[in-house]
């Protein structure tokens, strides 16, 4: 679990107090190390919840907590056999509804899943919608992202509509079934170069941002780990030959980032309007120097390419423009100039 | 004093932890019938009685218990207040409980060990942003329920991105029901124009966050103002929160995606793409684009091209897009957006002649 070894907040330590009680209601005598693994915390997380557990309670009639007021634990177990045994209870009897906000969470992440291949029956993921908005203590908040469209129709809330189904949707289901069947991936690819290799591929890992989808994979070509957009791979079958590398694999390093920097990569200095800094932030150094001209901010962008640059400038007219080095400068307004010439 | 070995014993202890006092308010509030008044939590309940004056000033202690009683409700834990018969409006009668059946999740609300796999990806998905301690805390309670997540066949690592800075302060309009007020600039505008809404909905189309909004009604005049859809990257100064605002039931976020689904579908542009160039991957791969003809003249020898139909929401966005694909797109129509990718490729060329 990638939170596994944050600090906890007050809120997420009382969460995770009132979601441990009745879990362990449910599984007497769990040990520590498997509470520790279900709910994604270390042992001392578990154990340090568990002590608290033992001396809480309710005033009771007396006003002074006494000792049936407070849950109990079978202290020689816990403390000799690492094992949570409940033996007095007190208040809890039921897990805690979801807050409004936690459900509209959820929901809208499961709406932004929808063109995954596990999420093609459509009216299991409603019923799983639904039973979300039961399980909040508020109507959830109105919070909604557009998932591609897997199937046929779509419900628009003005009458169906016929839809063709979405490249993305089938692009991820092929790279499911790869998986599935453990045979390698073969497709075109138009690298950030604009180059176009036929590539052969086994698929580790699905990431996303936003709307841009992302395969990480190990290709047969490169002999290395690569990342792939969705929306540059055409062509795509399944082929014969097995997969060689698998995410399981202990040689099989995922870097955590995706877009990786290299030693190769060129350095551009730009001027952007200040709105536009986050588009770009991807592309940013960590450490670089940004300043102020003119109310548009000066800074550094690290790109591997020209070919990607030009490109990017180019979808930014009036709001970034490079400054230097001239070379960049040059590569830019050819681009734009070409393209503008294809009108004459 | 008691002999047990429980708070009591450490009632002189200086300082309970904060979750110790939240937890220990949640069980006593669940454990009343018929509630308990600020005076008697105050002095009973453990990490608030350590301390409390008897017959002293108190202030201090009534200001915490304020904030956790937001805190708490934060978390989903319905903390309910009940009027003092015969003494209604009297803030020291009032009486606090938390009512079982709207604290406990409903007998029937299960999931299964699919499902539970599918709400660990959804939760993934906030892993930056707002919403990430919001989701964190949603998969706590989930696994409370002691459903194991089958292992998925492929990883996944989705992400969604909370990167405008009007997201905050509009979500949480839209949970506290309040008016809001921000600068928008509207395309081929000269200047940001002031904006008074009700916040209907938040939701991303197409990766862009749109906020779907009521505008007010004009002073003097009754009834509901018009449904407007404001891009969040378009809101270029702070969002001021406002006074509450009127109640606007219904699915507003489904609403404004099915809106945009319908703005989507009427907006229809042709292009030309040199066939295997970068444009003609990604535009195929577009949801939606069709392919009309395969194969059409270049104009130039030995270039090959071919025609798409592609949906759009809004022609700014999708001019920006098409004129960074530069010679390798020409637009066909409709002319406002020809005209839009010409003005954008002119002074990007001339920014850098």
């Amino acid at each position: 679990m990638a939170d596994r070894q944050q600090p906890l907040q007050a809120r997420d330590k009382l969460a995770f107090l009132l979601s441990l009680v009745p879990w362990l209601m449910d599984h007497d005598g769990a040990k520590v190390a498997e509470a520790a693994e279900h709910f994604g915390m270390t042992p001392a997380q578990i154990r340090e919840a568990v002590e608290l557990i033992a001396v809480s309670g309710v005033p009771g009639e007396t006003d002074a907590y006494q000792h049936g007021d407070l849950f109990d634990i079978d202290w020689d177990a816990f403390e000799e056999r690492d094992e949570i045994v409940l033996t007095n209870l007190v208040a809890i009897d039921d897990s805690p509804r979801f807050s409004a906000r936690e459900a509209a969470a959820l929901i809208a992440g499961l709406q932004y899943l929808s063109a995954l291949p596990e999420n093609a029956d459509r009216a299991a993921i409603a019923s799983l919608m639904g039973k979300l908005s039961r399980g909040a203590s508020a109507t959830p908040s109105q919070v909604g992202v557009e998932g591609a469209a897997t199937t046929g129709a779509v419900d628009t809330g003005a009458g169906r509509r016929a839809l063709a189904p979405d490249p993305l949707a089938s692009t991820l289901a092929l790279i499911r079934e790869s998986v599935e069947r453990g045979v390698q991936l073969e497709l075109d690819y138009q690298n950030s170069q604009g180059q176009r290799e036929r590539r052969r591929v086994d698929p580790l890992r699905i990431e996303s941002i936003d709307a841009d989808w992302y395969l990480r994979g190990w290709c047969h070509l490169r002999e290395a780990i690569r990342t792939f957009r969705l929306d540059r791979i055409s062509n795509a079958i399944i082929t014969e030959q097995p997969i060689e590398h698998r995410a399981s694999d202990s040689d099989v390093r995922l870097p955590d980032v995706l877009f990786a920097p290299s030693p190769d990569d060129l350095e551009v200095t730009i001027e952007v309007v200040p709105s536009a800094m986050p588009l770009l932030s991807d592309f940013i150094p960590d450490g670089a120097t940004s300043t102020g001209h003119d109310g548009r901010i000066r800074t550094t962008l690290r790109v591997s390419h020209y070919h990607g640059l030009k490109r990017l400038i180019a979808s930014m007219a009036g709001v970034a423009t490079v400054v230097a080095p001239p070379s960049a400068r040059a590569a830019v307004e050819a681009w734009a100039r070409e393209g503008a010439a294809r009108y004459r | 004093m008691p002999s047990s070995p429980g708070p009591a014993a450490s009632a002189t202890a200086s300082r309970v932890p904060v979750e110790e006092r939240l937890f220990s308010l949640v069980l006593a509030l669940l454990a009343t019938e018929s509630g308990l008044t600020k005076n008697e939590i105050l002095s009973t309940v453990q990490g608030y009685r350590q301390r409390f004056r008897a017959g002293g000033d108190n202030t201090n202690l009534e200001r915490q218990f304020e904030r956790d009683k937001d805190d708490i409700r934060d978390l989903g834990v319905p903390l309910e207040t009940i009027d003092s018969p015969g003494d209604a409006g009297n803030n020291q009668m009032l009486r606090y409980r938390i009512p079982r059946g709207a604290y406990e999740l409903p007998k029937d609300v299960t999931f299964t060990s699919g499902e539970t796999t599918l709400l660990n990806l959804a939760a993934m998905v906030w892993r930056e942003g707002s919403l990430s301690g919001e989701s964190r805390r949603a998969l706590l309670k989930l696994r409370s329920l002691g459903v194991a997540a089958e292992e998925p066949v492929l990883g996944y690592a989705p992400r969604v991105r909370l990167r405008d800075a009007a997201f905050e302060p509009l979500s949480s309009a839209l949970e506290k029901h309040l008016i809001v007020r921000f600068p928008y600039l509207k395309p081929g505008e000269e200047r940001a124009r002031e904006r008074e809404v009700i916040p209907l909905a938040l939701v991303q189309y197409q990766g862009r966050w749109h906020l779907s909004a009521e505008e007010t009604a004009p002073s003097g005049s009754d009834g509901d103002g018009a449904r407007k859809t404001f891009l969040l990257r378009r809101i270029v100064g702070p969002v001021v929160l406002g006074k509450a605002a009127p109640a606007r039931p219904g699915d507003h976020a489904g609403a404004a995606l099915a809106s945009l689904d319908a703005v989507w579908e009427r907006g229809v542009a042709e292009v030309q793409v040199v066939t295997d160039s970068d444009a003609a991957t990604r535009l195929t791969n577009r949801r939606g684009t069709e392919r009309l003809a395969a194969s059409v003249d270049a104009g130039a020898p030995g270039r090959a091209e071919e025609r798409l139909r592609l949906h759009f929401v809004d022609l700014n966005i999708l001019a920006d897009e098409l004129a960074g694909f530069g010679p390798e797109v020409l637009v066909i129509g409709p002319p406002e957006l020809r005209g839009a990718v010409i003005s954008r490729l002119e002074r990007t060329a001339h920014d850098h002649g």
